[in-house]
């Protein structure tokens, strides 16, 4: 049911789906380019414009430059949170009290919008990589916590007793009952980590000091490079679809674990 | 509290409430986390850095700064107008993308991409639409909010029981009572569940804007008194932000069960 709304189209064969994307592809560059052409050009960048723009970009490596930065960011802060979020995650599903104690403040975290902290991370932090990495982990990092609990607290007391009854090493209750129980959950949290970071990263790259993609698309809006921020903005559209796309390939390859009872 | 921490522990009432080991654990880790801040703080950090005794210092003077008031209305009065425009966009769209399959292939693929698109890129395009106005912030929100509504609505759409349109069909309803009467208060769950999503997300676009552009409102707030050196009072509405952000999500969360109650399953998207 998660995913009903590819489902329509994955009944279809790939070469149908792919088909369809296409068409639907062909015809908005074509509305784009006839919107543009009657439109002011200090709004609106045709199609074509754009993607001169991009293919300017990539010749010039300004936008393999701008993705090297931003990808060192993003994979810093993101794997931090994936270690942390994890590992804090899994010893809260063993520590029951942990669990119980911090749960409710993971909780308010979680629904508190991450942004808000950027002001103090930059006057405490000021500019370079650690502010901006720290701005995805903190983006990303509840998402990934708050789903690992979330499996914790679906974990039944019963397993464990059944794996103390066998008299398992505690080592043997995490390889066996804990870890695969509670991974699926964590899938979760990381896709909804890797979209949440993304906008952490830009966020961070906007806000604290100018790198990266972030920078790529404010210094066209400074030189009132239209088509320029079109095409950066495209190319952040493209990687957030190529991450999601990432993150949901993951969830679902766990979730099979889960089985039916989710 | 779920189900099974429920039946681990009998219901207890007024004092014995209060003294179960769930809640001594509640209370023990909260004093725990102001105590470790407050420590650290003192420290390793500047003296301007925000803790607990400060920020309890500072928070009547704050409180009563008709300032913070005003600055939270023009936010949160954002958040709503944009929140109940991307939920009449939303639906309509998301309703005609559940029903009709042509629009479902055409617009699909922009939909979900918009949705995977950071917000924050946008920025930059919708100042250059609205200018460094409020507008620009609404129009963010809006932004932010109404893809998520889409996706969720038109699941629900597509979900509703073939039984359901063929009972409305062989009765004769029309097809305007099959979309008002049949579809739409099916896709009522779905719909909130977007609704939750989307919600965290406006906020997130309401502040971000503000960032940006330096529109009045709790966001400029807390960057005018950061960029001041007034952190513990710019934590105040940090913690306004987070209040907020709770109440959305248990007020929709407890909102599905009040207004809803046939409805059990959680299989919308996040």
């Amino acid at each position: 049911m998660r995913r009903g709304f590819e489902s329509m189209l994955q009944d279809k064969s790939g070469l149908a789906r792919y088909a369809t994307y296409a068409v639907a592809l062909a015809a908005g560059a074509i509305i784009w380019q006839l919107i543009a052409s009657r439109t002011n050009p200090a709004f609106l960048a045709s199609f074509t414009a754009t993607i001169d723009a991009i293919a300017g970009m990539v010749q010039s490596g300004a936008l393999g430059r701008a993705l090297a930065s931003s990808t060192l960011v993003y994979l810093t802060g993101l794997g931090a949170a994936i270690v942390v979020g994890i590992s804090l995650g899994l010893l809260l599903a063993r520590v029951r009290l942990l669990r119980v104690g911090l749960e409710s403040y993971i909780m308010v975290l979680y629904a508190t919008p991450m942004v808000a902290l950027i002001p103090f991370i930059m006057s405490m932090m000021g500019f370079g990589f650690a502010p901006k990495a720290l701005v995805v982990f903190l983006f990303a990092f509840f998402s990934i916590l708050y789903n690992t609990v979330e499996g914790a607290r679906s974990l039944k007391p019963e397993m464990l007793e059944v794996a103390q009854s066998f008299r398992s090493g505690e080592w043997g209750i995490w390889r066996d009952v804990l870890v695969p129980h509670t991974l699926p959950y964590s899938m979760t949290g990381i896709r909804q980590g890797i979209g949440r970071g993304l906008v952490g990263l830009v966020a961070g790259e906007f806000f604290l000091s100018g790198t990266g993609i972030g920078l790529l698309i404010m210094q066209s809006e400074r030189d009132f490079d239209v088509p320029g921020l079109y095409g950066s903005i495209l190319v952040v559209t493209i990687l957030g679809v190529l991450l999601m796309g990432i993150g949901r390939a993951l969830e679902n390859r766990f979730t099979a674990w889960r089985g039916l009872n989710r | 509290m779920s189900a099974q921490d429920a039946s681990l522990s009998p219901p207890r009432s007024g004092l014995r409430a209060w003294l179960s080991p769930e809640a001594t654990a509640r209370i023990a880790a909260g004093i725990a986390i102001v105590a470790i801040w407050e420590l650290a703080v003192r420290l390793w950090a500047p003296a301007f850095v925000a803790r607990p005794s400060r920020i309890v210092a500072v928070f009547p003077a704050v409180v009563t700064d008709p300032g913070l008031w005003l600055a939270a209305g023009q936010t949160l009065g954002a958040v709503v107008q944009g929140l109940a425009f991307a939920v009449v966009l939303g639906t309509t769209i998301g309703l005609a993308i559940g029903r009709v399959p042509a629009v479902e292939r055409f617009l699909q693929l922009y939909v979900s991409g918009l949705f995977a698109m950071p917000m924050v890129a946008i920025l930059p395009l919708l100042t250059l639409f609205f200018g460094y106005t409020g507008d620009a912030r609404l129009a963010t929100v809006v932004f932010a909010a109404v893809f998520a509504i889409i996706i969720n609505v038109s699941d629900g759409a597509r979900a509703v029981p073939p039984e359901y349109i063929e009972v409305s069909r062989s009765f004769r309803g029309s097809g305007w009572s099959r979309l008002f009467d049949v579809v739409l208060p099916s896709s009522v769950p779905y719909l909130i569940a977007g609704l939750k999503l989307a919600a965290g997300r406006a906020l997130i676009g309401a502040v971000v804007a503000e960032f940006y552009a330096a529109i009045p409102g709790l966001g400029y707030y807390i960057l005018y008194n950061t960029r001041t050196f007034k952190h513990s009072e710019a934590f105040v509405a940090v913690a306004m932000l987070a209040i907020v952000g709770v109440l959305f999500e248990l007020l929709l969360s407890r909102g599905t069960r009040w207004l809803l109650p046939w409805y059990r399953r959680d299989e919308a998207r996040d």
